[in-house]
């Protein structure tokens, strides 16, 4: 019996030995050579798709544009469709989800567009050599401003609009207006204890650029000693911000930090909370789009940036999107009526908070669990 | 020539499994050691990352949660599996069926269904609080205790299912003879007839630690609600966290897998000093004995305890999904069939889904049986030399989740150089397919390899004497003599592909939906009505589609 038990790990270490080799040599002696074979066949024969594409990407699309996206998924490929007589299929999926499939894809990307309110990601891929460079869409003369500031130096994306990543909502039954915090320095006030929500920066597409900008004010302690001063006063962290909408809705918990879409929806459902922008600014999350360095539609995917930032789509966004919150990005365009006037956005350097992005969304993780 | 043959299928299953759960499982965990492997980048990795389980708090705490989660379901779950099994082989009481019939369905039902149901009932503002005002619910629920409990009352059927099949034969002569010398009817019990169940309770105990702890459902729906992170949800959040790192989520399966091999080394060890070959030609099928005084009460505790088990969580969703509002409560007025019409909208997705999955789960069903059926064969009646290693590698996929072999999927179907070969299969829907077929093989083989215990070698080597090919005796004398149990794998994983979510949520091509995405997507929303709506209407139509199959299908074997 018991030489049988040994032979038998001995065969399943073996054999798990055998695979982890087998796997590593396929992986890239398998990648190169086969390359190398069918670079040297297309000479001869017809061409792959690989060789064509370096060779007319200038002239033509080879394929229907996919893009990746995280909102107006079911709006916007009519919208594109109409406009420019372009096909398009998306991918849609939380930020999380978006990114990872990405990194998944590294080395051979199915997507054309990425398009998504994480800016700092985005960013991100962009200093690793994925996005293409130095291609400055038309439209850009349309943008504000304030959106100018988000478009970075090598041209690897551009903003299409903002939203506040939290504004400061309470229950109005809870919570009198003369008690609720006016700016965010009040939610470390002892009287709050157990009573605020947030959601999950490692999450949550638009809590990352809420949680940076804070650090970046302050700096990496002052930062750290701002949250662990929240975590402290009880701070409740949710998975996303629906989550905290639940949680505002059932009781849970009477004043959020929330992703202005979520709390002008719980407004307009009747439910007793209010709503206030602070004074020094609600932290913004930047919605940005990005084409990737090989895409095989160029120009499909030009169209495509061009087209949001052209005024007549954003204000479709606006009018018809489910994330119609935010501050468009060109000019020409009304945001939603009821949206408030005063409403200041304030944002974390990208390049900063790319940087910074693993190293806060870990010590908040960590933070949250203790 | 005969042992070529069965070699020939030994080795062609063990590349099937290689290819569907070992690379793919393999390849994330390369990704420790050498992390840009996959993007024809060279260099090593952190092995530090390893050590780091013992660092950070997150970590710590998730396989901390884990270890506590399943090994305190398993003990609780394995008790209550073996008891109700005992009581439903000894004694025959009305509904007694129903209970059968609860157990497959929870083994069917995706973990994140049922949990979402019981989110759904016991959050604060949930059915509980709002409709009967027990506001002790929310807190009794979400803590650990409370999880145990949920995870308790959903993976219990796989400790009773094996069990209860253990005790489909029993031997009396030893227990006489015991009795005869003076042993009263406890001893007996404990000295013969539990010795002898042990091995069946260790599988379940098993197959319970192993769904327990690569569950991926259940933590994804209460972190809603409740901060626990269980390995599995750290997984999810080191691959969905930008900047993503799947050298984390690599060193995390890692200690996953490791905790469920440490699971199989007891169990085999357990199995190992226990004998269990006591059939002998004495043993009498088992008939349960009419339970008499008592058949009121085992009625009344059954029915209680599947208004607890089914009632709660299934029950949720389809109150959920006639509730305009959740904190409506039971009124006339807070009724709706709205939901229900939603679905139906032309600029509704789910019917797309819905299809979608139902395509992607019939075909996994069927090529899942072919190959689970090979895989059975190979397992029951070949001398092949690594068969214990096909025995592991076809229950691997049980244990890890799902996310982590969707992206090994990625990682191994994603490659340029397939696409010349025209084999580029990731975002086409046939990754779907294969995934689907991976993580049915574990549910398949198993109910082939019970079905195929029945069927002695010696009518197989009778035809095969008469000059029977190895598929002519397949074809000719195993399949009708196992059919029964083809047909309830078959169904039992199209049931369960249908709803399969991790996988599909990483895997889905574009512009190609599938049920579990569309249901989720409403429940991140936090658009409840929606998705109950969808997961009842879904749940509605797959088992129809059980059922008519079932009723075509077994009809025929009783005429022929």
């Amino acid at each position: 019996m018991k030489t049988n038990g040994k032979r038998w790990l001995g065969t399943v270490l073996l054999a798990g030995l055998m695979a982890l080799t087998a796997a590593c040599g396929n992986g890239n002696a398998g990648n190169t050579n086969k390359g190398a074979a069918n670079a040297g066949n297309t000479q001869t024969t017809a061409p792959t798709e690989e060789a064509q594409a370096t060779e007319t990407a200038a002239t033509e699309d080879k394929g229907t544009l996919t893009v990746y996206l995280n909102d107006f998924d079911s709006i916007i490929a009519p919208l594109f469709e109409e406009a420019t007589g372009y096909k398009l299929e998306v991918v849609a999926g939380n930020g999380a989800e978006i990114m990872s499939r990405v990194e998944a894809e590294k080395g051979n990307p199915h997507w054309d567009v990425i398009w998504l309110d994480a800016m700092p990601s985005i960013y991100g891929l962009g200093a690793s050599g994925q996005l293409l460079e130095g291609w400055s869409p038309n439209n850009v003369a349309n943008l504000t401003d304030f959106a100018k500031a988000f478009v970075p130096e090598k041209q690897w994306y551009v903003p299409t609009g903002a939203h506040a990543a939290g504004v400061i909502v309470y229950n109005k039954d809870k919570v009198k207006a003369e008690d609720a915090p006016k700016s965010w320095e009040d939610f470390s006030n002892a009287k709050y204890k157990n009573m605020i929500g947030m959601a999950d920066p490692a999450i949550a597409a638009p809590a990352y650029p809420f949680v940076s900008w804070f650090f970046k004010e302050k700096t990496n302690d002052g930062g750290q000693t701002f949250f662990s001063s929240l975590m402290d006063n009880g701070l409740r962290v949710y998975p996303k911000n629906p989550n905290v909408v639940k949680a505002l809705a059932a009781g849970e918990i009477s004043i959020a930090a929330l992703q202005e879409s979520n709390a002008y929806a719980m407004k307009n459902d009747n439910e007793p909370i209010e709503i206030i922008w602070p004074a020094e600014g609600a932290p913004a999350s930047v919605r940005v789009a990005a084409i990737q360095k090989d895409t095989k539609n160029p120009n499909a995917a030009k169209a495509f940036i061009e087209f949001l930032l052209d005024p007549k789509t954003q204000q479709a966004l606006i009018d018809q999107g489910d994330e119609s919150y935010f501050q468009p990005s060109v000019n020409g365009v009304n945001a939603k009526q009821d949206r408030a006037a005063d409403a200041k956005l304030v944002a974390a350097d990208a390049s900063w908070a790319s940087e910074n992005e693993a190293a806060i969304k870990q010590w908040f993780a960590d933070q949250s669990v203790k | 020539m005969q042992t070529f043959m069965k070699d020939r299928l030994g080795w062609f299953v063990s590349i099937i499994l290689f290819i569907l759960v070992l690379y793919p499982l393999a390849a994330v965990i390369i990704q420790v050691l050498l992390p840009g492997v996959f993007f024809g980048n060279w260099q090593l990795g952190d092995l530090a990352l390893l050590l780091e389980i013992f660092k950070r708090p997150l970590w710590q705490k998730s396989l901390e949660n884990s270890v506590v989660l399943g090994l305190g379901t398993t003990v609780l779950a394995t008790i209550l599996g073996g008891v109700l099994a005992t009581i439903r082989a000894n004694w025959s009481f009305p509904t007694a069926k129903l209970l059968d019939a609860s157990v497959w369905l929870l083994i069917i039902t995706p973990s994140f269904i049922l949990a979402q149901g019981w989110v759904l009932f016991a959050a604060g503002g949930g059915i509980a609080v709002n409709l009967l005002g027990w506001h002790w619910v929310t807190s009794a629920v979400f803590q650990p205790a409370g999880l145990i409990f949920i995870m308790t009352l959903s993976k219990f059927p796989f400790a009773y299912l094996s069990v209860h099949a253990a005790m489909e034969w029993k031997v009396d002569q030893l227990s006489h003879a015991a009795r005869l010398s003076g042993a009263s009817a406890f001893t007996v019990w404990r000295t013969i007839q539990a010795p002898l169940l042990m091995p069946a309770v260790w599988a379940g105990a098993a197959l319970v630690f192993m769904d327990t702890i690569g569950d991926f459902g259940l933590p994804a729906s209460i972190a809603a609600v409740y901060r626990f992170p269980t390995l599995p949800y750290s997984i999810y959040s080191a691959i969905y966290t930008s900047p993503i790192r799947f050298d984390m989520a690599g060193v995390l399966s890692f200690y996953l897998v490791l905790l469920i091999g440490i699971a199989m080394f007891v169990q085999f060890y357990a199995m190992r000093r226990s004998r269990f070959d006591f059939l002998s030609a004495r043993a009498q099928r088992s008939v349960p004995k009419p339970a008499g005084k008592f058949a009121v009460l085992l009625t009344t505790l059954n029915l209680l305890f599947l208004a607890v088990v089914i009632g709660i969580p299934i029950g949720a969703n389809v109150l959920m999904s006639i509730f305009k509002t959740q904190s409506g409560g039971m009124k006339l007025a807070n009724l709706t069939l709205e939901h229900y019409r939603e679905l139906f909208h032309s600029s509704s997705t789910l019917l797309k889904g819905l299809s979608h999955s139902l395509m992607i789960a019939g075909v996994a069903a069927l090529l899942g049986l072919l190959f689970g059926l090979c895989v059975a064969y190979v397992l029951t009646y070949s001398q092949f030399k690594f068969k214990r290693t096909i025995e592991v590698f076809s229950v691997v996929t049980l244990a890890v989740p799902g996310v982590v072999l969707g992206i090994g999927y990625i990682f191994v179907w994603n490659q340029k150089w397939l696409d010349s070969i025209g084999l580029l299969l990731y975002g086409t829907p046939w990754i779907l397919v294969l995934a689907a077929i991976a993580g049915a093989i574990p549910v398949i083989t198993r109910l082939m390899v019970g079905a195929m215990a029945k069927v002695p070698l010696s009518l197989l080597t009778a035809a095969q004497l008469q000059g029977g090919t190895l598929a002519s005796r397949v074809r000719f004398i195993l399949v009708p003599l196992i059919r029964g149990a083809l047909l309830s794998a078959g169904l039992a994983a199209f049931g369960s592909s249908v709803f399969d979510l991790a996988v599909n949520s990483i895997l889905f091509p574009p512009n190609f939906l599938t049920l579990p995405v569309t249901i989720n997507k409403a429940f991140e929303d936090l658009d409840f009505g929606y998705a109950s709506a969808a997961t009842v209407v879904g749940s509605f139509i797959v088992i129809m589609i059980i059922l008519a199959v079932e009723l075509m299908l077994r009809r025929k074997e009783a005429n022929t």
